[in-house]
């Protein structure tokens, strides 16, 4: 199979970005729309409904090396969030600890790692947790 | 080159990914031993299907003196699916955008099979000869060409000073 670079496969997953993704409660964009190299992205997550995410929004920075895709983003919460793989000091996803970024492949993406986030929001293990006060953020 | 009508599914398959191949090697190899002025393509160690590609601003346009700095990918499904390509050296162009990315029929629905990675380059070339305001994809910088020409040359001749220089 050939193999789609780096640069490229940023370009469909932005195109892909900016048509929207499944229901919308998951987005991402370039941080800056002349960043040539595609490095940094903003990403969006609504929390899911049914737990002490519900309604709440969640602003995340993710980080694409040049290794990405063969490498994982790094993934860093803005907004404050209690939740087992998110650093409590500075909101930096723990890669071991979230599914995607630990078992990552070629074929995951800017996507998946937002949907698996939101779906670790809503297991059975986290839909509960206490979480900060809505709005605040990580210094 | 042909199978018998009767092969197996994953015979015809392999066929095609390897007279797809057959076909990028080729075209490379006919970029090296006859290059086209003005424009370099060279495919990387570890993926055959990825270029660096240069072009220089042709004389006479805002770009002239500038070398122009691209990227190029051949899709697994190339020569039935146009090749990729995008600008990396920053332009003022109307038909090309922030990220490098081109507005240029033969990349989209005019593509054909007929056509190869030499004529895509040339056709990119003479885009910067020839820009077309009418169909942008820099809407800005269309504006600014479609109601200052000069000065609208002036701002492309300053990026290429600023960004393609040798």
């Amino acid at each position: 199979m050939a193999k789609v670079p780096r640069n490229f496969r940023l370009l469909e997953e932005l195109e892909k970005g900016e048509k929207g993704i499944g229901d919308g409660s998951c987005s991402y964009g370039l941080e800056d729309s002349d960043d040539i190299m595609m490095s940094h992205w903003n990403g969006t997550i609504i929390g899911p409904g049914h737990t002490v995410h519900e309604n709440r929004i969640y602003s995340l920075k993710i980080t694409c090396s040049e290794a990405y895709p063969d490498a994982p983003p790094s993934v860093q919460f803005l907004s404050r969030v209690n939740l087992p793989f998110v650093s409590q000091t500075n909101g930096v996803v723990d890669r071991a600890r979230l599914p995607v970024l630990a078992n990552w492949t070629r074929a995951s993406s800017l996507e998946t790692v937002l949907v698996d986030i939101r779906k670790e929001m809503a297991s059975p293990n986290n839909r509960k947790l206490p979480q900060p006060p809505e709005g605040t953020m990580f210094e | 080159m042909s199978l018998p009508k009767a092969s197996p599914p994953h015979l015809r398959r392999a066929f095609v990914a390897v007279h797809r191949l057959t076909i990028v090697i080729s075209e490379t190899e006919r970029l090296v031993a006859d290059p086209v002025p003005g424009i370099t393509a060279a495919p990387h160690d570890d993926n055959l299907r990825y270029f660096d590609v240069t072009i220089q601003g042709p004389d006479g346009s805002p770009f002239q003196q500038g070398v122009f700095k691209l990227e190029l990918f051949l899709p697994e499904e190339y020569p039935m699916a146009p090749p990729k390509v995008r600008f990396l050296t920053k332009i003022y162009h109307p038909n090309i955008d922030k990220l490098g990315r081109i507005c240029l029929d033969i990349l989209k629905d005019k593509w054909s099979p007929a056509l190869q990675i030499r004529t895509v380059l040339l056709s990119i070339q003479a885009l910067l000869s020839a820009p077309n305001p009418d169909d942008p994809l820099a809407p800005d910088v269309a504006k600014h060409y479609k109601e200052n020409e000069a000065d609208a040359h002036r701002v492309s001749r300053e990026w290429t000073q600023l960004y393609a220089s040798k």
